[in-house]
């Protein structure tokens, strides 16, 4: 049985990654060695992928994240659902369980600020609580397979971003957070109008598993790229893996 | 998710890869994602309580989060296992003789024939989104408890707020 798209791919879309392809297939990787990582993919087994597999999928989900971006509309809205609809309380996630969380102490914490902005003083959570609110309820989807509708309200990247005089010609926004899980998203993602610094859900400030104090809620990438317990931002023209980034995932990560 | 754009008037025959190519990059997007999907979640969640340990201390662990009692009605309930094996339904929340709280969950049967009602402490069980997981006993251990008789407890307020602990997806 032989695998006939009905419609095929546009060839016009791999033009700009030809040397790259053409590379590859010098090196013999497609024709041979991808066959065995192929495998282990699809069967899930506990095969050791040889290196330069390893470097052509990476360089394949490198090329996947620029035509992502490429496709991104910064003025698309994700859809919004009604009240009604909101789980409540929501999903926990994280990589690791739940008795793990540490929680954070509001009173103490503060949100550092690096890279390329004007005013870097550090923010308490009552100085971001005081900023304009805006509150959205979008649809949170898990690269597992799973979703559920929540209510997030908190302030708009944008307007932090714009308050403290970040570069928004800038590539990235970087992220540290409270457990050691570090994410960047691109600008363009970073000033869309439903990207939130999320600090309640459902009309009550963030619980502990969730991200108290803050976290970033975006309806336009997977859930995996929305860090949790942030305690710094940085605005930078270099790229730096997140967490699950180091570990082979995509790091555009669209919807 | 990956998106394959439509064809556009962009192409041109002179440049169009040879179809063995084409599939070629096609399987190895698809291939990258279903890495990714295996990859998440390397620590399971839903593990029982550690050995001595009660369940109450157990569920204080487990970042226990209000809820109305009439939204936990008809919730699916699960085995904390890779495979999200079905258990049963949440059918209704009562208080014990001993002042605690218990979940009757439907054991059992077979379209609707032959389910029973079992007693599981609140505290045994954790909010998965919108399914719940029984952490603190097996499924065969579920079957040993005994049947409850309807009528003989006492049903909590659906308005009520109680408290159930969360846990991350066992995978």
């Amino acid at each position: 049985m032989s695998f006939r798209p009905v419609k095929r791919p546009n060839s016009a879309i791999l033009d700009g990654h030809r040397p790259l392809l053409q590379s590859l297939e010098r090196r013999g990787l497609i024709r041979g060695g991808l066959s065995l990582g192929a495998l282990s993919l699809l069967t899930g087994c506990d095969m050791t992928r040889p290196q330069s597999v390893e470097e052509a999928l990476l360089a394949i989900s490198r090329m996947n994240d620029s035509v992502q971006a490429w496709l991104f509309d910064p003025n698309k809205l994700a859809p919004t659902y009604p009240a009604s609809m909101v789980l409540n309380p929501p999903k926990f996630n994280a990589y690791y369980d739940v008795m793990d969380v540490k929680s954070v102490d509001g009173s103490n914490w503060r949100l550092e600020l690096a890279g390329l902005i004007a005013e870097k003083r550090p923010w308490t959570l009552p100085q971001i609580n005081a900023l304009p609110q805006q509150s959205e309820i979008i649809k949170h989807i898990c690269v597992e397979g799973w979703d559920y509708i929540g209510q997030w309200s908190g302030v708009l990247l944008r307007t932090f971003l714009e308050r403290v005089g970040a570069d928004l010609n800038a590539k990235y926004v970087v992220f540290k957070t409270a457990d050691d899980y570090p994410s960047s998203i691109d600008m363009a993602t970073a000033l869309h109008p439903q990207t939130l610094l999320a600090t309640q859900y459902a009309n009550a400030t963030l619980a502990d598993p969730f991200g108290y104090p803050l976290r970033l809620r975006m309806s336009t990438k997977l859930g995996y790229k929305n860090p949790k317990w942030i305690t710094a931002i940085e605005v930078t023209n270099t790229y730096q893996d997140g967490y699950w980034e180091k570990l082979g995932f995509p790091w555009f990560a669209g919807l | 998710m990956i998106q394959f754009p439509q064809a556009t008037n962009g192409a041109s025959p002179g440049h169009r890869m040879p179809l063995a190519r084409q599939l070629t990059t096609a399987v190895l997007l698809f291939l990258l994602q279903g890495a990714t999907v295996s990859a998440q979640s390397p620590t399971p969640g839903g593990a029982p309580p550690p050995p001595g340990m009660s369940l109450a201390a157990s569920a204080a662990m487990r970042f226990p989060q209000p809820i109305q009692v009439g939204d936990l009605l008809q919730r699916i309930v699960i085995e904390p296992v890779e495979s999200q094996s079905y258990l049963g339904k949440l059918e209704q929340i009562v208080r014990q003789s001993d002042g605690s709280l218990a979940a009757l969950i439907t054991l059992d049967g077979f379209l609707g024939f032959g389910a029973r009602l079992v007693a599981v402490p609140v505290d045994a069980l954790v909010l998965l989104g919108n399914v719940v997981e029984v952490v603190a006993f097996t499924p065969a251990q579920l079957r040993q408890l005994p049947s409850v008789v309807p009528g003989t407890t006492t049903p909590v307020s659906l308005n009520e707020i109680i408290k159930v602990g969360l846990a991350k997806p066992s995978h």
